[in-house]
């Protein structure tokens, strides 16, 4: 060691070498790795049974979590694998799609639904079989800091200290906050997600979505479905059971006065969403924030005795699409794992010796996503996207597709008078469209 | 001197369906130790310290039940120690072998005069395992119990009672079911957890107990309680004045009032 520090001191014993605080994928995915390197981890998760308050689509990109559980496909409660994207834009009474369905979806695997109970159950067995020692069912209060540095955590009365401690505690992270290295996000970096599980025989799923074997669809949804609001729907298909919800822009919400249940519930009873739900039962249902601020959200993630992983460090992409927060929520805990073993093993873990997390972070997928989709959150903010255009397409199709006995015209025509009716300007539309190919 | 609580590693009822035949799915429930088990633990522990007694959990069931998580669960509210019998045969056990394993599982621990049980379990809730404990050891056993003193082998225990209690003094070994609101369990911190992963915990192979096997009781069907048809008639309440007025209309059309 170079530098004793007040964690490592003479008069304080660390209890361990490093506490993660979170037991979701990224707690898992760091406690995982450090105690395979070796480390003494424990993993603090406030839930009684990990997983328990944990909520996501469901869509999990899988091949960074295979970096870390090379037998995950095989091993891991994993529902369908998703060979089948469909992009929906629905209105009150009309739908307009796009389906894609690729069979080089399925092999090498590249996306499988998942429920959260299940996976984080799973991952906290073999952060366990590793020698992570997990503390389930208490709720870290505080942080310890000491001389300038976080040196451990108290829950109750009880105080335990290591030399790193790991802030996995998810989006709005209280844990980060405490230790002064992040501020409570704006409302407009938040967006609420609601969700439910449908409960749906095997059969019944693979029917209606025209599935085979394991196979998987993964509906993207914008417009009616958020009554207007900024965000989208989903609607994914695990083994006997569906995950149906909404990601709902926190400040739109607020501004048009709605609330989340009843955009979820409009949702759900919509006349092109409710015939897929029907005579399931719903077995689950919840709600969660969801971390939308981009790359500007990610700011510090690491100081002097902490890091910073997932949903806490702001580590989410909505791309309009996709959202995507599982994986990069692993590949931050491989990243972290790196940087706080390099750190230990060096003994500086000041800010500076744990730099290598964000270097990590950032030389991977997940760091040059976020760079690349920095854009985004901004050009997601375009409200356009969640009423016009659908609208405006669903127009030029029934001029399409409705005989009326009125002399046809060229599509071009058809198109060009679709656009003076809808509000959506040509001005704006080629300024989404560039704003989009660029964002996106 | 031993005193031993019986405790069971049970799925959350809460997240468990009931299907329309009756058939209940725990595929979906998460385990944990029994909702009112910690309360008989407490109440161990209280002796235990006053007594000089060593605590031994005993717990019978599916491989999950010697989980590390299940192990910690138990040890960490209170208990100096634990023994178990973990064995696909016993997942899902009926109350008769669970009892009667239990029972086998005292016998072999030896030196003990006090077994302490939850009220029921929060799972299948039968109440039937105290007894079936203490007759498979040819002990009394006594429910409803809210507060214990003395030594194991000589001890004074208040029961509740419909209107009031009942004090009794019992000598030799006994089962006591303790009442779901006779202490006030304490919750575990970081430190009891940590203390918990360091306990002994033995696990007993189920081949080594005699005579659980024999189930007189099986279980034949389940169902569920019949609903009462109900008029589910919902009255508006954005002007409370008007709600009232319909709801006493409503209660006196059908005689109630
Ligand atoms: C509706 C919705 C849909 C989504 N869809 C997808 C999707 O399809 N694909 C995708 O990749 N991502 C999706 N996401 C995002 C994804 O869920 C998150 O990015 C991911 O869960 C982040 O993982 P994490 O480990 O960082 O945080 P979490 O999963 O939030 O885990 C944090 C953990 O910390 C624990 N904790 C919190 N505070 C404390 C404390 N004080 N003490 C102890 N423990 C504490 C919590 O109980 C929890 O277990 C979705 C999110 C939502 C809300």
């Amino acid at each position: 060691m170079s530098e004793p520090t007040a964690a490592t001191g003479p008069d304080v014993e660390p209890d361990f070498d490093v506490i993660v605080v979170g037991g979701g994928i990224a707690g898992c995915v760091t406690a995982y790795r450090l105690a395979q390197a070796g480390r003494s981890v424990v993993l603090i998760e406030r839930g009684e049974a990990p997983g328990s308050k944990n909520l996501s689509g469901g869509v999990l990109y899988s091949r960074v979590l295979e970096q870390v559980f090379p037998d995950l496909l095989t091993s891991a409660p994993i529902e369908r694998r998703i060979t089948r994207n469909y992009v929906q834009f629905l209105n009150a009474t009309s739908s307009v799609g796009i389906d894609y369905q690729d069979a080089r979806l399925a092999e090498p695997v590249n996306a499988v639904t998942v429920l959260r109970a299940r996976l984080d159950a799973w991952l906290a067995e073999r952060c366990e079989e590793a020698g992570v020692f997990l503390m389930p069912g208490v709720r870290v209060d505080r942080v310890i800091r000491e001389g300038g540095r976080v040196v451990g955590v108290r829950a109750g009365d009880d105080e335990l200290r290591a030399h790193v401690v790991v802030a996995a505690d998810g989006v709005n992270s209280f844990v980060a906050q405490e230790a002064g290295l992040r501020e409570k996000p704006p409302t407009h970096h938040l967006a609420v997600g609601v969700k439910a599980v449908v409960r749906l025989d095997e059969r019944t799923v693979a029917e209606r979505f025209h599935l085979v074997g394991d196979e998987g669809a993964a509906y993207a949804i914008v417009g009616d479905c958020t009554l207007g609001v900024g965000g989208g729907g989903f609607l994914y298909t695990n083994r006997d059971s569906l995950s149906v919800g909404v990601v709902l822009r926190l400040d739109d919400l607020v501004k048009r006065g709605l609330r989340s249940t009843d955009v979820f519930d409009h949702f759900l009873g919509h006349r092109f969403i409710a015939p897929f739900l029907e005579g399931g039962e719903i077995a689950e249902y919840g709600s969660h924030l969801v971390a939308e601020g981009g790359l500007e959200m990610v700011g510090h993630i690491h100081t002097d005795g902490m890091v910073v992983v997932g949903d806490a460090a702001g580590l989410t992409l909505n791309t309009g699409l996709t959202v995507r927060g599982m994986d990069l929520a692993a590949a931050s805990g491989i990243a972290a794992a790196k940087g706080i073993d390099e750190a230990l093993t060096s003994g500086d873990t000041s800010e500076a010796g744990l730099a290598g997390y964000r270097r990590e972070l950032f030389a991977g997928f997940a760091g040059k996503d976020m760079e690349t989709y920095a854009k985004a959150p901004a050009f997601l903010e375009r409200t356009r996207m969640y009423e016009e255009y659908g609208l405006l397409l669903g127009d030029v199709l029934h001029s399409v597709f409705d005989h009326d006995l009125t002399p046809r015209r060229h599509l071009s025509q058809v198109v060009r008078s679709e656009l003076k009716r809808s509000p959506v300007r040509l001005r704006d539309l080629l300024s989404d469209g560039l704003a989009g190919v660029r964002a996106l | 001197m031993k005193i031993a609580v019986a405790y069971k590693w049970a799925p959350n009822p809460q997240d468990a369906a009931v299907g329309a035949d009756g058939s209940v799915d725990w595929s979906r429930a998460k385990p944990a130790v029994s909702e009112y088990d910690p309360v008989a633990v407490e109440v161990g522990r209280r002796l235990a310290d006053a007594t000089g007694a060593e605590l031994v959990g005993l717990s019978v069931g599916g491989p999950d039940v010697a989980s590390p998580m299940a192990k910690k669960a138990a040890l960490s509210r209170g208990l100096d120690s634990a023994v178990v019998v973990a064995d696909d045969a016993l997942a899902g056990a009926g109350t008769t072998p669970t009892g009667r394993a239990l029972a086998a599982l005292v016998q072999r621990l030896g030196d003990v005069d006090l077994v302490l049980t939850g009220d029921s379990s929060v799972d299948a809730g039968a109440q039937m395992v105290p007894a079936v404990l203490a007759g498979a050891l040819g002990w009394p056993a006594l429910t409803d119990v809210v507060a214990v003193s003395g030594t194991a082998g000589d001890l004074t225990v208040e029961r509740a009672h419909a209107g009031g209690s009942q004090v009794l003094h019992v000598t030799g070994p006994v089962v006591l079911a303790v009442a779901a609101d006779a202490v006030v369990p304490r919750v575990p911190g970081m430190k009891d957890i940590l203390s918990a992963g360091k306990k002994p915990t033995e696990e007993v192979p189920l081949a080594d107990l005699a005579g659980w096997q024999t189930a007189p009781v099986e279980v034949v069907a389940t169902a569920g309680p019949e609903l009462k048809v109900r008029k589910g008639q919902v009255i508006d309440g954005a002007d409370p004045a008007a709600a009232v007025t319909a709801l006493v209309a409503a209660l006196r059309a059908d005689g109630v009032l």
